[in-house]
């Protein structure tokens, strides 16, 4: 049979350093920036104002199409080639235009495609995707998205550490937060454009990043029932990664064969969520490997077992276990 | 082997069944033929398709309450609801959706819909309608000089003092435009009051006191109209809010701003109409309206009145011979016909120079009735067919390019077992469609992303099964033991993974909006699928493998 990554014996704990140095260092680079731009780029269901897609018949002259918008009052608009040549996509969010969208939304957009058919004939400009949202709306479905955010955070989190014991637990919820940290500072480096869409794919990636987290934990657990004397925490760890590696590496692949499908056919309107989601599998995968374990490795130094206490929590949580609740010696975690 | 045929047996009935919840069938449905909506029979796959990839308008309304508050508004727009739902039913949408939202919001999404701006007017038309005589006391002119100051003492003159200099030319611009312009007047007696009207507009004295009233305001054509320049619209119109003016007016009269700007030359203006504040009647009394083309009149809309309406009408109308009266909708004067005689049950509003498409559409909003309370657009998407037509082929593409190469990726590092996972994929795919289709969700651009990802997600439980069954065997165990080892250990994770992003699929099904909706949908419907093929379906599979070979053979896994 054919096999990658089989029966490797990577020392991946030891590495712990150089891993916090790479994601931390990105946190704060994604920090810089946002210190520098300054606000996230929000997609304008989120703002508030008028989003047109133009499709033309022929290649216009951008500064023809930004004269004509001025003229029309839409100033400070953002205009963007998108796709082809002949379609461009107009951002009007001015909070001058978002305010005058509180008496009706559909005002700028109205005002934008008639300037348009003006200036370029009315045959000639196609209005293929317009967007129009009032500020309320807009706000509403901000608060909306970081209510999504959180209380999905806090039913992963809990249910963590329904099925972990708290050490597993706070390890794991700790490396989804960072996956989540991470992609923000993904996102705000590359400048996506946070719409609802990119908020699923948030909301995706924390299942998927705390998934492989628990697999790779399950499997900790599994193998700490079968350690030998003296081993210690971090060399279990380091086996259970190996021993699921193959896995991690091959439903890498797997998604990721998704993700860049959407990424590279599935169009425009689909790809800031197709970057999020491709980059976040693969912080995911990172984090349950790099993060999770040292973080686990700390929580279980700060806060050692006790014999008796939590170590067949542990061990048993699980549903994988063969109904035995009493620990046997060999399963108890000496205290380090 | 009962066990075997039985699973056997299920996941077949389950595949017969998908199939059959997805298979093309005949449905009665609004679709278009010719640009007209019409019933007919089409014959399609079961899968709804959002706004996103048909194309159409999603609209989000909500009380406007800028200029008057309301009280109870979760009432009145459940009564608005009912007129909405009413016209859009009339204008012809295949499959609209109108429904509250909250107690604050009306949604309505029109699916293949062309012309936004029409189905929001449509929407949106308040639709109150009026019928005042117009004023022939020339209260206004009475009035004006208290009207001027109130002007002044807000310092509304400004806008009008620059123009005065042209004065005269607006004159004369004014009396060739009541020559041109006689289509308010009704019949042939409308010509001799606008001959008139010019006359006595002529002989006021416009520019007294250099008011912004008596400056800009001339009489028109018939009585109780006003002709005012578009440079001084706003002005005037500012003016006329202000509400030292409500106290100003003319007893038991209001003013009402006409429709339609008439054009004279280089020069707009518009007409300003001062009418008994009492109506007549009001549109709730009619019972039917009718869009129709008259040889004369051009495009009209002929109403019905009810008994009570039709006996009032007819009293009113009958004091009222050789009168003007103005027919208001939504407080604009559309126009003002010469009472030739009292009438009864049928009237008709004549549309000047509007389209048989404008009359179609004022009937349409007649019939329903008028919105108790005024609606404003919160929020508005519009999504050419095009562009979803286009959006669907590349998700497809995307979707089996996604599929392609992960069986390359599963067949070729599983080799048999790859095949087997295949298998139980595109089971995967039939059943999660027809979990789409079963519970009437909607599919969408973000939905078909979801779908695409959900492939991805899928195969991970394949995948943790092969690598434990592979580490079983390397621990040199049997087949049948590695097989049955490798589900049983795999368990627990796969569930694990499966909840926590079912999880957040839930939250956001609970907080997105439609597209979104989608997109939690296709993925909770398609974890709950790779649930029971993963865990289910690849164990028969195995089931059938080791029963075909005994378990002698070595697995290719």
């Amino acid at each position: 049979m054919l096999r990658i990554f089989h029966n490797t014996k990577y020392e991946f704990v030891k590495h712990w350093r150089i891993a916090a140095g790479i994601t931390v260092a990105f946190i704060v680079a994604g920090l810089v920036t946002f210190g520098i731009t300054g606000g996230v780029n929000y997609s304008i269901e989120f703002t508030g104002g008028t989003l047109m897609q133009v499709q033309f018949k022929q290649a216009p002259d951008v500064a023809v199409v930004r004269s004509t918008l001025d003229k029309a009052g839409i100033t400070g608009s953002e205009i963007q080639q998108f796709g082809s040549a002949t379609e461009y996509t107009i951002r009007a969010r001015d909070e001058k235009q978002v305010e005058e969208q509180a008496a009706g939304a559909e005002g700028i957009s109205k005002k934008i495609a008639s300037a348009l058919d003006q200036q370029f004939g009315a045959g000639n400009v196609t209005f293929v995707r317009t967007e129009a949202v009032g500020p309320k709306v807009g706000s509403e479905l901000r608060s909306g998205a970081l209510t999504a955010m959180l209380l999905a955070s806090l039913i992963t989190l809990g249910y963590l550490a329904f099925r972990f014991d708290w050490r597993f637990g706070a390890a794991a919820v700790l490396s989804t937060a960072h996956d989540i940290l991470v992609t923000f500072a993904f996102i705000k480096m590359f400048d996506i454009e946070v719409s609802l869409t990119v908020v699923a794919a948030i909301l995706t990636l924390l299942g998927y990043s705390a998934n492989d987290t628990i697999i790779i934990f399950d499997r900790v657990r599994e193998d700490l029932k079968k350690r030998a004397k003296g081993e210690s925490l971090s060399a279990v760890l380091d086996r259970a990664i190996n021993e699921t590696l193959p896995r991690s590496v091959m439903t890498h692949a797997t998604t990721l064969a998704s993700t860049l499908a959407l990424l590279v056919i599935a169009g425009g309107v689909i790809r800031p969520f197709a970057w999020v989601m491709a980059f976040g599998v693969f912080v995911a995968t990172f984090s349950s490997i790099y993060v999770a374990g040292p973080l686990l490795i700390w929580i279980e130094s700060k806060y050692p077992r006790t014999t008796s206490d939590s170590t067949s929590r542990a061990v048993n949580a699980g549903n994988d276990n063969s109904g035995d609740t009493r620990p046997r010696k060999s399963e108890r975690l000496a205290t380090r | 082997m009962a066990n075997l045929k039985y699973r056997i047996l299920l996941i077949v009935g389950l595949f017969a069944a998908s199939v059959w919840a997805l298979f093309p069938r005949t449905v009665v449905e609004r679709v278009k033929r010719d640009g007209v909506f019409v019933y007919d029979t089409v014959r399609r796959v079961p899968l709804k398709r959002g706004l996103d990839l048909q194309g159409g308008m999603h609209l989000t309304l909500e009380v406007d309450e800028s200029k008057q508050a309301v009280v109870d508004k979760s009432e009145a727009l459940d009564r608005a609801l009912k007129v909405v739902r009413q016209r859009i039913d009339e204008f012809g949408v295949s499959e609209p959706v109108v429904q509250k939202a909250g107690n604050e919001r009306i949604i309505v999404e029109l699916p293949g819909i062309d012309d936004a701006e029409r189905a929001q007017d449509v929407v949106q038309k308040s639709a109150f309608l009026e019928f005042q005589i117009t004023d022939k006391t020339q209260a206004f002119e009475k009035v004006m000089p208290r009207f001027d100051e109130i002007a002044r003492n807000a310092g509304l003159s400004a806008a009008s003092e620059a123009k005065t200099s042209g004065d005269t030319t607006k004159k004369v611009g004014v009396t060739s435009l009541l020559t041109q312009q006689s289509d308010s007047a009704k019949d042939s007696t409308g010509k001799a009051v606008a001959t008139t009207g010019a006359d006595s507009g002529a002989a006021t004295p416009a520019a007294v006191a250099g008011g912004l009233f008596s400056t800009n305001v001339q009489a028109g054509q018939i009585p109780g109209q006003y002709i005012v320049p578009e440079a001084a619209y706003a002005a005037i119109e500012r003016a006329l809010s202000l509400p030292a003016m409500q106290d100003a007016m003319p007893p038991g009269k209001v003013m009402r701003w006409g429709v339609d700007s008439l054009v004279s030359g280089t020069q707009r203006f518009f007409a300003l109409y001062v009418l008994d504040s009492r109506p007549i009647i009001t549109g709730d009394v009619l019972t039917d309206a009718r869009p129709s083309t008259d040889p004369v009149e051009g495009n009209v809309v002929q109403f019905t009145l009810n008994n009570e309406g039709a006996r009032r009408f007819k009293v009113e109308t009958g004091k009222h011979v050789k009168d003007n009266m103005a027919i208001v909708l939504d407080q604009r004067v559309v126009t003002a016909p010469v009472l030739n005689s009292a009438i009864g049950r049928n009237g008709q509003i004549t549309l000047g120079g509007g389209t048989l498409q404008s009359a179609q559409d004022l009937a349409l909003v007649l019939r329903a009735g008028a919105l108790p309370v005024p609606l404003k657009v919160a929020e508005v998407r519009s999504i050419g067919a095009s562009l979803g037509a286009d959006s669907i082929n590349k998700g497809a593409i995307a979707l089996v390019t996604a599929f392609l190469l992960i069986v390359v990726i599963l067949i070729g590092y599983y080799r048999f077992s790859g095949m087997l996972a295949v298998a139980a994929l595109l089971l995967f795919l039939v059943y999660t469609l027809a979990v789409l289709a079963g519970f009437n969700a909607v599919l969408t651009l973000p939905g078909l992303a979801g779908f695409v990802l959900s492939i991805g997600i899928a195969v991970d439980a394949n995948v943790l099964i092969f690598e434990r069954i592979r580490e079983e065997l390397d621990h040199g165990k049997s087949n049948r033991l590695a097989i049955d080892e490798g589900f049983r250990h795999a368990l627990s994770a796969i569930i694990d993974t499966s909840a926590t992003t079912i999880f957040s699929g839930m939250v956001l099904y609970q907080f997105g909006t439609g597209p979104v909706r989608g997109f939690a949908v296709t993925l909770i419907a398609g974890l709950v699928a790779s649930l029971f093929t993963a865990l289910f379906v690849s164990k028969t599979f195995f089931m059938i493998w080791l029963s075909r070979t005994r378990g002698n053979q070595t697995l290719s896994i």
